[in-house]
């Protein structure tokens, strides 16, 4: 198989659920970014309503988590995107959706095995997912995440974590 | 401009030859170029436009995109991949034997592999028919496949020109209402944009209800409420007997329940076959579709297939079978398209998903939805019905696995629950979430929950 250097070497969001406290910073400052004001008392006044965090935290009791797109090697959603909007970067390994080209058919919706794309809820019948922040170092909810319960890192540097953690546990 | 040889002698040898210019076909392509950047690659299609998307046409139809945004490939598709692309260009026979095919002008061609994305044809009934042709005064006594287009106002909507054509007319003739035989995926697609339009439809439906194969009766019902209420008229248990043609076209035609009904356009959208008509098949087995297996390969070495035209795994029914819908005929071209370059991709097999919105309700139905357990064995069905929000969700499980979805309403994190057919995970220690309308990840069985939430992200 080829070197897909996009996907080994990105840096994805790598989830660390034993340390999110569900404070939701993720969500609003999400929001915030997507925001025209891009300020968050204004944006949380006047634009909230508008506008889908593409971040979602999940939880139940002490238990949470926040997901947004895996940014899959085989992304399904790529796959299954009928009118070219959703495509994978091949340099960069990021998936984006062109929301000039998206149509809202929601057979992205329908295969992401996440459930990290949504329809938009702003009027324009087309769907809202997580870009990397491909504009920013980190991606925002990364960066406000005020417990590290997101970590912005490439792969191989996740996986030294893991083994780290799971060593950690053992002692 | 290429040569166009007559002869077999001399007839030239392509490494790579494609018919079908869609999903599967240009998947492949993809997929030869990730291994293979030299070989020639031609692509056959007897269509005249360059690149479009089958499932956008209804939302051409609609307005919601124009004719320059139908694509689903960048224009600079096939010079970044060097492609030859044959337009209008219709594949009289493929000779399996002899590795090489003819089209419909004479020209031959021969091939080291071929792949065959020729997609599916849209089924045309032969109905009893009266009145005559306004022009030569030729009098019709039935419609079927071979001279239906010769009628103004009959229509199928299964490529950009019917769509194109359909637009066209309904505008010259300022139609007001659209009568669409057949209530299934493709009529519903089709009533989906004629509603967005503003047009009201009539739509005549073999069985007793909408959607019979992929809904069940209360998602059926949902919809058809929806579509009643706008004016618009489905009559059930009901086909078309006799069609009335006045100066060359449709202008009326009588049901099954004697009822006569006036017409000026007609959307035959009883179903689609997989194309594969021109094929002298010799040892290339084909049923219903061609026959593949997990590397998309046919029965004939060096002969892939892909896309609509195929039946391959279906991971429900454990057996093969055709699944026309767009993702599984990516995947199956991408894997081909490796395959024939020397690579090694399995196609893991898929089940039927299909999303369709009708007046702002969207539903997402997939697997084997319709079952409604009882007497089945090992089948139970969750469902859950709110009235007020008129949402709906039914979920089939079978072994402790889920087999099939019905969502109306609310499609929210449908694709969770494609997840878990497809991995097919054991649910029964989540058993009381799975229908929840908050239903997520955090409520997934705790393996799988971490597979997703730790794992990284690669296909599940």
């Amino acid at each position: 198989m080829p070197e897909r250097p996009g996907d080994d070497r990105m840096k994805r969001i790598y989830i660390q659920e034993e340390y999110c406290i569900g404070c939701r910073l993720c969500e609003i400052y999400c929001q915030v970014k997507y925001s025209k004001s891009k300020k968050i008392i204004k944006a949380y006044k006047e634009e909230m309503v508008d506008i889908l965090p593409r971040v979602l935290v999940e939880e139940i009791g002490y238990n949470s988590f926040a997901i947004q797109c895996r940014h899959c090697a085989d992304a399904p959603c790529v796959s299954a995107c009928i009118s070219g909007a959703m495509q994978k970067n091949k340099n960069t390994g990021v998936v984006t959706c062109d929301e000039d080209k998206c149509v809202g058919c929601w057979s992205c919706i329908m295969v992401c095995p996440y459930g990290v794309i949504r329809r938009d809820l702003a009027g324009r019948k087309i769907v809202s997912k997580c870009d990397l922040c491909v504009d920013e170092d980190i991606p925002v909810c990364v960066k406000n995440c005020p417990n590290e319960a997101l970590k912005f890192i490439e792969k191989d540097e996740n996986e030294k974590n893991m083994v780290k953690s799971r060593n950690g546990k053992k002692k | 401009m290429e040569r166009k040889n007559k002869t077999k002698k001399s007839s030239e040898l392509i490494d790579y030859i494609i018919i079908g210019n869609s999903a599967a076909g240009l998947a492949a392509a993809e997929g030869i170029r990730e291994l293979d950047k030299a070989g020639k690659i031609t692509v056959f299609t007897e269509e005249g436009h360059l690149n479009y998307s089958k499932p956008m046409i209804t939302y051409f139809l609609a307005g919601i995109v124009n004719l320059d945004r139908v694509s689903f490939k960048d224009k600079k598709f096939y010079s970044v991949n060097n492609i030859d692309i044959r337009l209008n260009t219709r594949i009289k026979s493929v000779d399996t034997a002899g590795m090489s095919l003819m089209a419909e002008d004479g020209s031959r061609y021969r091939f080291k592999k071929l792949l065959i994305a020729s997609g599916g044809k849209p089924v045309i009934p032969k109905i009893k028919a009266a009145g005559t042709d306004g022009e030569r005064n030729r009098h019709f006594n039935s419609i079927d496949a071979m001279n239906y287009k010769k009628i103004g106002g009959i229509f199928t909507l299964t490529t950009l020109e019917d769509a194109v054509r359909v637009k066209d007319y309904i505008e010259k003739h300022g139609v007001k209402r659209i009568s669409i035989l057949g209530g299934g995926l493709i009529g519903l697609k089709a009533a989906e944009a004629f509603l967005e339009m503003g047009i009201d439809i009539n739509i005549i439906e073999l069985e007793n209800r909408v959607l019979s194969a992929t809904f069940d009766r209360r998602a059926s019902e949902i919809i058809e409420k929806k579509i009643k209420n706008k004016g618009s008229n489905i009559y059930k248990n009901n086909t078309i007997k006799e069609i009335y043609i006045t100066d060359g076209r449709i202008s009326g035609y009588r049901l099954k329940d004697s009822r006569k009904m006036e017409c000026s356009l007609l959307v035959i959208a009883i179903g689609v076959v997989p194309d594969t008509g021109f094929i002298d098949s010799g040892k290339l087995r084909i049923n219903r579709g061609i026959v593949v297996d997990d590397h998309m390969r046919t029965s004939v070495k060096n002969i892939y297939a892909a896309g609509d035209v195929v039946e391959c795994l279906d991971i429900l029914l454990g057996e093969n079978k055709n699944i026309a819908i767009w993702p599984l005929a990516v995947m199956q071209g991408a894997a081909a398209g490796i395959n024939m370059a020397g690579g090694n991709k399995k196609y893991s097999g898929g089940f039927f998903m299909n999303s369709v919105e009708i007046l702002k309700v969207p539903s997402i139905s997939m697997g084997m939805a319709s079952a409604e357990g009882g007497k089945e064995e090992n089948i139970e069905v969750l469902k859950d019905f709110n009235q007020e929000k008129n949402i709906y969700k039914k979920i089939v499980i079978r072994n402790n696995k889920i087999i099939g979805v019905i969502l109306v309403g609310n499609i929210e994190r449908a694709g969770i629950y494609a997840g878990l057919i497809r991995n097919e995970i054991d649910i029964s220690s989540v058993r009381e979430n799975i229908s929840k309308e908050d239903f997520g990840i955090i409520h997934l069985p705790a393996d799988y929950k971490k597979h997703l939430v730790v794992g990284e992200g690669t296909e599940v």
